[in-house]
């Protein structure tokens, strides 16, 4: 039998072999706390109107999905290469003829199973808590008001479904996966320099939120906004090193209602996989030399 | 040694090329309204630098809901300075979600004018005075609001009804309920500014009221409130006899089953 040069079949075993890992690392307790935090956000502030008890919904949850996903994705990212060293797994996998690019493709597949996995059953069980919310809010007000006339009521269900349930708030879900995903394959990049994984960890929160002022470096470096050839040589140096995640934050407009259209779901698509190109590039040439 | 030299080239190469690709996607994810503009630095003073780095990390709306609440909690404790501080920097934070504005601008112009009116710990002419600055900081907010959501209904219908209610300028009142019609295509906007017009001193927007009442006179719209303004109208403007409508005055009473006349 021939020895392919790259085999998903061996990229996928690698990715299942790291979920596995990092179950086993019981990092999926996350989804536990998530689904606190929407039943609690849920049911708060009985007094404020429902569009607003919704929205606030929305924004709980979304926020927690985003923070969950982002740390998820940094922590799990930089425990892998220690904990196989550690473990002496990676000299087994490298031991065999795996090169050294498909053992890193596979654990950041690995963790982007994980972190997409964790996403859809958060999303549901979002999903479900603002569903029910929406049919409890609209009983109450239909009682309140004593709406009884059909038009009445069909007035009430467009009042409260304006903050309801719809299938765009999927795609906002579907942009915090890119977002998470673009952040993993960046700690994992770091990784691949780093001594250690707190390093990984500082690191790439710092390059996180420097990439969320991202857009604004950019537009000081390109728009010529500074004049100080320091401030100028430094903004652009970050807005060439750190990615613009601020292109994957249309949760905020989504939760009010705005419309993901494909055209602009085709663009974050786009952009997450430049990125993801780009720095898994960096990490095999960081990787590939590395002294194990 | 090699091989990292090749990682630094090529990750600079990298950030230069994606450079111009983040700026078209940038502007053409704020073209389709689903970015926000960038945040205005001076909020940092405002909300402090966390909250600065989470509403800047994509939270910005949960930091919104957060001040939010600290308004409604501030109302509560009826702080109306706080009030309108922190629905500022919610509308800042948040400038396209319309509910806001409106609220906003609810609180200054309801809430807080009545509250200082009542306030027997303060003289009538304070009182007075709080009273008509509170409504102007209302229609301000709603005015902020419209230059960012220019079409949208609810604030048109907040401004239309502060300036009816409570500044009582039934001239920029029928403007608002216009621009209401203008928006929404809804007739009845188009009613509630000729009544607006009717109640001015000037002939000229008499005559305006009457030409939108008699459209949706003729358009076979019979409400109550229609027909006796125009009646009203008819003899104001002196139109002639056989001009003028057939209906009678309608008596204008409470249904109880409806909040207020038809209007």
């Amino acid at each position: 039998m021939t020895h392919r040069s790259f085999s998903p079949a061996r990229i996928w075993t690698l990715a299942t072999a790291t979920v596995t890992q990092l179950v086993r690392m019981k990092i999926l307790a996350f989804l536990l706390v998530f689904c606190v935090i929407v039943v609690a956000a849920g049911f708060a502030f009985p007094v404020m109107n429902p569009e607003q008890q919704l929205k606030l919904l929305k924004d709980v949850s979304f926020g927690a999905l985003q923070v969950f996903s982002i740390v998820i994705g940094i922590v799990a990212t930089a425990l892998l290469l220690p904990r196989d060293l550690e473990d002496r797994t990676l000299y087994t996998i490298l031991a065999k003829p795996v090169p050294r690019y498909e053992y890193l493709l596979g654990k950041l597949l690995g963790v982007l199973l994980l972190i997409g996995a964790g996403l859809v059953i958060m999303d549901a069980a979002f999903s479900v808590i603002l569903w029910l919310r929406e049919k409890l809010l609209l009983s109450q007000m239909i009682a309140a008001l004593n709406a009884q006339r059909p038009e009445d009521i069909a007035q009430l269900e467009g009042i409260v479904a304006k903050q309801g349930l719809t299938w765009n708030l999927h795609l906002g879900v579907l942009a915090i996966f890119l977002k998470a995903s673009v952040v993993s394959a960046l700690a994992l990049m770091i990784s691949c320099l780093a001594s250690s994984t707190l390093f990984t960890v500082v690191i790439t929160f710092c390059i996180v939120i420097i990439g969320h002022g991202q857009g604004l470096l950019r537009e000081y470096f390109l728009q010529g906004k500074m004049t100080a050839v320091l401030e100028q040589s430094l903004s652009a140096l970050l807005a060439i090193l750190t990615p613009d995640l601020g292109v994957f934050d249309v949760v905020e407009n989504v939760i009010q209602g705005e419309v993901v259209t494909w055209a602009a779901t085709q663009v974050m698509l786009g952009t997450a996989a430049m990125y993801l190109v780009g720095y898994c590039v960096v990490s095999h040439l960081l990787f590939v030399e590395k002294e194990l | 040694m090699k091989r990292k030299l090749q990682a630094i080239a090529v990750l600079l190469l990298f950030g230069l090329i994606k450079l111009p690709v983040e700026e078209a996607a940038t502007r053409q994810l704020r073209a389709a309204r689903l970015l926000s503009p960038p945040l205005d630095l001076s909020v940092r003073e405002n909300i402090g630098q966390m909250s600065f780095a989470a509403a800047l990390g994509g939270l910005r709306s949960l930091i919104a809901s957060i001040t939010y609440l600290q308004a409604y909690q501030a109302w509560e404790n009826i702080d109306w300075a706080k009030v309108d501080s922190l629905f500022q920097l919610t509308t800042t934070l948040q400038p396209r979600y319309a509910n806001y504005w409106d609220e906003a601008a609810w609180q200054m112009a309801y809430n807080a004018a009545s509250s200082y009116l009542n306030n027997q710990e303060l003289n009538s002419a304070v009182r007075g005075k709080l009273y008509h600055d509170h409504i102007d900081r209302g229609i301000a907010i709603l005015r902020d609001g419209l230059r960012v959501l220019p079409d949208e209904p609810r604030l048109w219908n907040g401004l239309a009804e502060i300036y009816e209610r409570r500044q009582i300028d039934p001239r920029k009142s029928a403007e608002c309920y216009l621009q209401l019609l203008r928006v929404t295509k809804n007739p009845r906007y188009g009613r509630f500014a000729a009544y607006q017009l009717a109640l001015t001193s000037d002939p000229a927007q008499w005559q305006r009221a009457y030409d939108l009442l008699k459209s949706a006179y003729d358009q076979k719209q019979r409400l109550p409130t229609l027909i006796n303004t125009l009646k009203s109208l008819e003899e104001r403007l002196e139109i002639p006899a056989n001009q003028r409508i057939p209906d009678a005055l309608v008596p204008i009473g409470q249904n109880q089953n409806q909040a207020g006349p038809l209007r």
